[in-house]
């Protein structure tokens, strides 16, 4: 059995796995990583079965002791980690020996760190899922956001095992500015054409205060919004909300399973990776697509 | 994207595709679409179609969402056996602490009535549990007076207690969770209602009927080992 021991939380570190499923009628959001493609290559490359948990830093990382040798890998954006002080590299295993301090910093690109050990983060399933979900209170390590003093067990996975490698040319890269690919939502039409057009051609900001719930956006000139309301109904990630004040929240892995603003389209699930990893500040196209 | 309607317990749907996994069907009905939902999300409940991962009913739409891409809707409902009634129905009494309320001078002023008949007219209707979420647990019932009907507070609070039962519009309801919330609160209940610990982690269902009880603050006290 390994343990960590926190020694700084960082910015919003979260416990993660593929999050839970089949709860959304008692208003139970997915949860899970935000960024599916780096959360599977983190376990593909210690060997890991697909769907353990990981810990998901936001913007800035936290600086963990590890109390057990380990391997290790970190996926996702750059935080400019270091293991005792010695610079450390993104998507290949590293061993660790007992009192080892990783370290990480400020995202210089991207949004969100994935850190893999291999073996088992030992926190309680909650709805079949160890992810927190911290707006609920629960999952992850006590519902919330991993601060100075937690520490986290795991259960190790003895024996060789085979990893992943992928190519200088295949490192994924983080842009702050991304299109995505949307398909129309049931409101699209409720739109006139210039302001289709506008929503079309628009470069948005994203805003601050975007999390894990949804990724709002911001324009100089906010879209023109119909004066006609929706009944609340089931929303998913991915949905383009277009709420009264003309500018759109993207939900996201926490969003709320039932939403009443205006459902202008979807992005697709493919590119949900790619506004996980938008950091406040970047920017977002959109692009009309089809099944 | 806009699908051929389909028909299905008794009734025509208009379906979109709402994602990559994700159905968006509404009833084709009048009135008491609530009752068509139900009954039909009662219905797939009980035929446990495997690659059905989800069934979120709301107050005029069914959102289904599947484990995979590509599902033939038409097909897969097919093997569902659609009731016109749902035999489970269950009622909760839930009781309520009214004293705890912290909006009754808002609640007073706007209905123009006492505390006290607000509390008999609140606490003596069959509610329904139209639908559950957007946030964990929280309960939205169908059927509040509409001498009671209130705008919600412009500013939300930023901290509603666990257990809150609120006003909101037409609408009342209950915060399982400790919540930010702008709906105005009537009361509290000792009793949980979403706990993460359970499986499943509610007792309620959309489609169950709700009556509140009002109790007072000693039994409040007793109930829920808080002094609230």
């Amino acid at each position: 059995m390994g343990k960590l021991t926190v020694l700084n939380g960082g910015l919003f570190t979260t416990i993660q796995d593929g999050g839970r499923e089949g709860y959304r009628k008692f208003g139970v959001p997915v949860s899970g990583i935000m960024d599916e493609q780096a959360y599977k290559l983190a376990n593909e490359m210690v060997g890991n079965a697909t769907n353990e948990p990981v810990l998901e830093c936001t913007l800035k990382g936290g600086e963990y002791r590890f109390d057990e040798d380990a391997i290790a890998v970190l996926t996702g954006a750059p935080m400019n980690p270091q293991l005792n002080n010695e610079p450390v590299n993104l998507n290949a295993f590293f061993k660790v020996n007992r009192g080892d301090i990783l370290k990480l910093g400020f995202a210089e690109k991207g949004c969100r760190t994935y850190v893999a050990i291999r073996g088992r983060w030992k926190v309680p399933k909650v709805m079949e899922s160890c992810s927190a979900c911290t707006m609920g209170n629960f999952g992850g390590l006590f519902g919330r956001a991993l601060e100075k003093g937690d520490t986290i067990s795991w259960e190790k996975l003895e024996g060789d095992f085979d990893t992943r490698e992928i190519l200088s040319n295949q490192m994924p890269y983080y842009s702050s500015k991304i299109t995505v690919n949307f398909i129309s939502g049931p409101e699209w039409n409720w739109l006139d054409e210039k302001t289709q057009n506008f929503f079309l051609n628009t470069s948005f900001k994203v805003h601050t205060q975007s999390n894990r719930m949804g990724i709002r956006l911001r324009s100089d000139e906010s879209i023109k919004v119909p004066d006609k309301q929706i009944t609340s109904s089931g929303v998913i990630p991915g949905i383009i909300q277009l709420p009264p004040s003309g500018q759109p929240i993207i939900l996201m892995k926490d969003g709320q399973t039932i939403g009443g603003y205006l459902r202008i389209g979807k992005v697709l699930d493919i590119h949900l990776n790619r506004l996980a990893q938008i950091p406040p500040n970047g920017y977002v196209r959109f692009k009309k697509t089809f099944f | 994207m806009e699908l051929p309607s389909l028909q299905f317990n008794g009734n025509s749907w208009s379906v979109f595709r709402l994602g990559e996994k994700a159905w968006l069907l509404t009833p084709q009905v009048d009135s008491g679409s609530l009752a068509v939902i139900h009954q039909a999300a009662n219905s797939l409940e009980k035929a446990s179609i495997a690659s059905l991962i989800d069934i979120v009913p709301a107050y005029n739409s069914l959102t289904l969402i599947f484990s995979r891409k590509n599902i033939d809707l038409t097909k897969e409902l097919s093997h569902v056996n659609f009731a016109s009634e749902i035999q489970d129905v269950q009622t909760h009494v839930v009781q309520v602490c009214y004293d705890l309320g912290l909006d009754w001078k808002e609640l007073e002023a706007h209905s123009g009535m006492s505390k006290e008949e607000i509390i008999t007219i609140h606490s003596s209707v069959d509610y329904t549990i139209a639908m559950m979420g957007f946030l964990p647990g929280f309960v939205f019932l169908e059927g509040l007076d509409e001498r009671l009907f209130i705008p919600r507070k412009d500013n939300p609070r930023t901290k509603i207690p666990a257990s809150s039962v609120g006003i909101g519009g037409s609408q009342t309801g209950i915060y399982s969770l400790e919540s930010p919330g702008g709906w105005q609160v009537i009361g509290r209940t000792p009793q949980s209602f979403f706990d993460v610990r359970n499986e499943p982690p509610g007792k309620l269902k959309a489609g169950d009927k709700v009556v509140f009880e009002s109790i007072s603050k000693n039994e409040f006290i007793k109930l829920s080992g808080q002094n609230g």
